[in-house]
């Protein structure tokens, strides 16, 4: 029969592993990670999932939950990711942590060549009898195999060292029946980062979660509303966080949670390939990623000058290591943005930025006097000067009123949230013009999503325009990987 | 003893419902001119099947498509598509079928509410014994979300007026199997366009396809070579309709027939509501591809369409964009050209770069302010949001007829051009001053009617990387 222990209840962070840019683990960055977590957990998690164990090598998970072991110092417990895809070498690695001093070791469901629930069963089985307390890890999404309830409660109350089920299905039925079958013989844990409130308030006794290794302190402050039954503060907190925890979820979770880390300072490397940025974690994840952790307070201001024609115009702005500080040369800036889906509301802002008296100031005024009205162009916003350009030519009434006024809207709401964050200071609004094009597919039809992928890619198209992104090594990373959308035969 | 039927052979067709602009009543003239059509070349008809849009038919359209059919047949089999989600709608369309002339049922698994093994056996073992029609099983699991299952298809192939399955999933598995076990009581027949020669060559007796109605012809043909064994030419057609077949089974099914049966002349009206007649399963671009398949097949003639690559000086090919030979000149202005490919594929980039404060800049500027109609000029991106640098506009010289023109441009010559750039940065040719300081503005010739996208983005690569080497050659 599975026990339960005191220790393990709360929020655990499934720790990212961080890589140097040679690719090796990158000891100095672990340890500042744990330092940053810790004092928000109630334990670690080291190797699991989000720690990209199945790309580390047997020696490599051992070094790393040897640092973390170290760093960690008994102040929290540690839980072990040990799981491989055959029983040999999760009992290799279960073993070890034993002797090496883990709490708990978190096993993964064999993957790849799916086993049926007897196979898995013995599986656990054969972990189970090294004696180090054995949570049981579900996560359908990436090893293929789901436990079902069956399997699950068989396994807590047939072994002698389960503690707990880490269930990242996302399934609530399922965890549902968990806590009929097992509640009270072993701990539930929630591993799916966009139900946490539900799984806490229907009963289960923590998380472990990738996005803890971005937001702890909000994750902590969910779980003790819940202990405390003020249910409505924890589903408040929940859903504030849901946007970024969904990207976190469905988007390259690993490398969704790095690139977060690293624009909030903290330099964690990329993941290992075949995850790689611009990919599962698309660059309007980034972008939206980036928005969230503004909002929630993660990613601090920094100071961003604009020489324009011998004026300095200082500004604040919510800085990632790419943003400049000083931004010297105004004449032309090209951004572009591009957010979705559905597919056919999707947007893609064309965006150019520059002095009113320089060429794109001086194409606004020619364009209006000469062409303007024959091509549809409008001006939609007079602080900055903004030219409103079709990209495509309007052919219907319907896509006439989708870009007019609900895609126009959109971006003068990403002008206004810029000049509200920063990016675009009132002092250099009588110097600037905007020229955006836009794209409204002839057969869009939700109105409400050309408005907020409009804003979206506008703010981004900005941002990139005065940030110089891509940068060169974005480009050179990524040239032979880019998949580009109208390449191939529908 | 089930009995098989000696005409369930060769090719039916599933044909669309025509229906009237905004009133959506059923066009029936316009569905005597298609049977008209496609009667020479079938050995029978299929009425309100899922290509004719059956969940949107009420039981008295369905019955009178069946006498309208019956009628135009001269003779030849009608089956009547008798799908609903209860056994008791399927049972009143049934004996409507049978009334009205019909040779066969064709019943569809039951859907929506799905019952489970005994339920299907249920459904159909109700109409078998009820109607005296000869029932034809109908598994399509990309709508049913469920398949047949096998064990229930070989009780159900027992009963007397069971003749017959049409399997739609496509998956030659299931299709292998069901010959396997029942092959030798009923006629198995391929409902999925795409496989229809492995499903043939594997022993089915016969095809019920949307495409039927598009390209009958080249079905009988390929019946016909497989029946005397001459595999090598049937694949060859086979090929030659693949992509179509793909776009009938996979992007828009009967509405996608219909917007080809449109391009050949036969207008069949739009789907009923709330199916769109493009832009919602048949995307714009997709509508474009059928147009050139048809072409293709000679089904449609081509139009035919002027192409010449610019001639003249290279200075003088951005006259256009407001770009004088002396304004190059005074700008410091770098120009390069270069051709690759041959034929459709050919592919001509004619580059300009120079800095943001020169009269170039001015004209990028002003680019982006003036969509040319058919020539929209578009931000070089390697993916979305994922600009290349310089900044780079590319304006294709030929106007642009419709979406798949377009995404020949927009599409491999763009990515092509953008993946050209960036080579060229990473090797020193184009200097990383310039990515801060300069734009390019890329004029992109494509033939008009160029139909094979990876040689387009061989020839655009290999164009664009001499245009470059041209226009940077003093940079470095």
């Amino acid at each position: 029969m599975g026990y339960k222990v005191e220790w393990f209840k709360g929020i655990f962070p499934a720790l990212v592993t961080p890589f140097t840019r040679s690719g090796a683990v990158d000891e100095q960055a672990y340890r500042q990670l744990i330092r940053f977590v810790l004092p928000h957990v109630n334990g670690v998690v080291s190797c699991g999932t989000t720690g990209e164990f199945s790309s580390l090598t047997l020696d490599e998970r051992k070094r790393v939950t040897e640092i973390c072991l170290d760093e960690v110092a008994g102040r929290v417990p540690v839980v072990v990711g040990t799981g491989c895809k055959s029983t040999r070498e999760t009992l290799i690695l279960t073993r070890w942590a034993r002797d090496a001093g883990a709490d708990a070791a978190l096993v993964v469901a064999p993957y790849f060549l799916k086993p049926t629930f007897n196979e898995v069963y013995d599986h656990f089985r054969a972990v189970d009898e090294i004696g180090l307390p054995l949570v049981l890890y579900n996560i359908p999404q990436c090893a293929g195999t789901h436990f079902r309830w069956w399997t699950a409660e068989g396994m807590a109350l047939d072994f002698d060292h389960v503690i707990g089920i880490k269930d990242s299905s996302g399934d609530l039925p399922f965890m549902e029946a968990l806590f009929e079958k097992v509640r009270g013989h072993v701990a539930i844990f929630v591993g799916h980062d966009e139900i946490v409130q539900a799984a806490l308030a229907a009963g289960a006794d923590g998380a472990i979660l990738a996005s803890a290794n971005l937001i702890p302190d909000i994750w902590q402050q969910v779980y003790q509303a819940t202990l405390r039954g003020e249910l409505a503060i924890a589903q408040e907190w929940q859903q504030k966080v849901q946007k970024l925890v969904r990207i976190v979820v469905n988007c390259s979770s690993t490398q969704a949670v790095k690139e977060g880390l690293r624009m909030m300072g903290l330099e964690v490397g990329d993941s290992r390939h075949p995850i790689m940025p611009g990919d599962g974690f698309r660059r309007e994840d980034y972008e939206e990623l980036r928005v969230q952790l503004e909002m929630l307070g993660k990613i601090g201001k920094a100071p961003l000058v604009y020489e324009v024609g011998g004026r300095r115009i200082a500004t604040e702005v919510f800085a990632t290591p790419q943003t400049p500080r000083v931004v010297s040369d105004l004449t032309l800036r090209v951004g572009e943005g591009f957010a979705g889906p559905p597919f056919h509301e999707l947007a893609h802002v064309d965006l150019l930025l520059g002095l009113k008296d320089g060429p794109v100031g001086r194409a606004i005024e020619k364009a209006l006097a000469g062409w303007g009205e024959e091509r549809g162009l409008r001006l939609i916003s007079e602080h900055p000067r903004t030219l409103l350009v079709p990209t495509v030519t309007v052919r219907t009434p319907r896509q006439r009123v989708l870009l007019y006024e609900h895609a126009a809207a959109g971006i003068n709401m990403a002008i206004q949230a810029s000049i509200a964050d920063g990016f675009l200071p009132e002092a250099l609004l009588d110097q600037i013009a905007l020229i955006v094009n836009a794209f409204v597919h002839p057969a869009a039809s939700i109105a409400r999503r050309i408005t907020l992928n409009n804003y979206k890619a506008t703010l981004q198209a900005i941002r990139k325009a005065i940030e110089g992104r891509p940068t060169l090594e974005e480009l050179f990373n990524e040239k032979v990987s880019a998949r580009h959308p109208f390449r191939y035969a529908p | 003893m089930p009995a098989k039927v000696a005409w369930l052979r060769g090719l039916f067709p599933a044909l669309v419902t025509p229906f009237v602009l905004k009133t959506e009543e059923i066009d029936e003239d316009a569905y005597r001119r298609l049977i008209r059509h496609v009667l020479p070349h079938v050995n029978g008809l299929v009425t309100s099947g899922t290509t004719g849009e059956f969940p949107y038919l009420t039981r008295q359209e369905q019955q009178r498509l069946v006498k309208i059919a019956v009628e135009e047949a001269g003779g030849k089999p009608v089956i009547a598509g008798c799908g609903a989600s209860s056994t008791q709608e399927a049972l009143a369309l049934a004996y409507d079928a049978a009334a009205a002339g019909a040779s066969a049922a064709l019943i569809v698994a039951p859907f929506f509410l799905r019952p489970s093994d005994k339920g299907f056996y249920q459904h159909f073992y109700e109409i078998a014994t009820s109607v005296d029609l000869p029932i034809i099983l109908y598994n399509i699991p990309q709508m049913v979300d469920t398949y047949l299952p096998r064990p229930v298809v070989e009780d159900l192939a027992d009963l007397p007026n069971v003749i017959g399955l049409k399997d739609s999933s496509g998956d030659l598995s299931y299709t292998m199997e069901l010959l396997e076990y029942v092959g030798d009581r009923i006629d198995i027949l391929v409902g999925h366009d795409e496989v229809a020669l492995p499903a043939l060559a594997g022993g089915v007796s016969g095809l019920i396809l949307a495409s039927g109605q598009v390209y009958p012809e080249i079905w009988q043909a390929i019946i016909r070579l497989v029946h005397e064994g001459r595999l090598e030419e049937a694949r060859v057609l086979q090929r030659s309709i693949q992509k179509l077949s793909r776009i009938f089974c996979r992007h828009g099914g009967g509405v996608a027939v219909k917007a080809a049966l449109k391009m050949m002349g036969l207008d069949m009206g739009p789907p009923r509501r709330p199916l769109k007649a493009v832009g919602g399963a048949l995307l714009h671009e997709t509508q474009a591809e059928i147009r050139l398949e048809l072409e293709k097949l000679g089904k449609i003639a081509p139009a035919d369409v002027p192409f010449a690559c610019p001639s003249a000086p290279l200075a003088e090919r951005f006259l256009e964009l407001g770009i004088t030979p002396e304004a190059i000149a005074a700008g410091g202005l770098r120009v390069g050209s270069g051709t690759a490919g041959e034929g459709l594929d050919r592919v001509q980039i004619d580059l300009i770069a120079g800095g943001k404060g020169t009269l170039l800049g001015e004209v990028y500027a002003l680019q982006l302010t003036y969509p040319l109609r058919g020539r929209e000029a578009l931000t070089t991106i390697l993916e979305p949001a994922l600009t290349v640098r310089p900044a780079t506009l590319l304006l294709p010289t030929v106007p642009q007829r419709n979406l798949r023109q377009a995404n020949m441009i927009y599409g491999p010559t763009q990515s092509a051009v953008a993946r050209a750039i960036v080579d060229a940065l990473e090797i020193g040719r184009i200097p990383v001053s310039a990515v801060d300081s300069e734009v390019i503005i890329a004029l992109a010739t494509v033939h008009p009617q160029a139909l094979d996208r990876h040689a387009l983005y061989r020839s655009a690569y290999a164009a664009a990387a001499q245009a470059l080497t041209q226009a940077f050659a003093a940079a470095t």
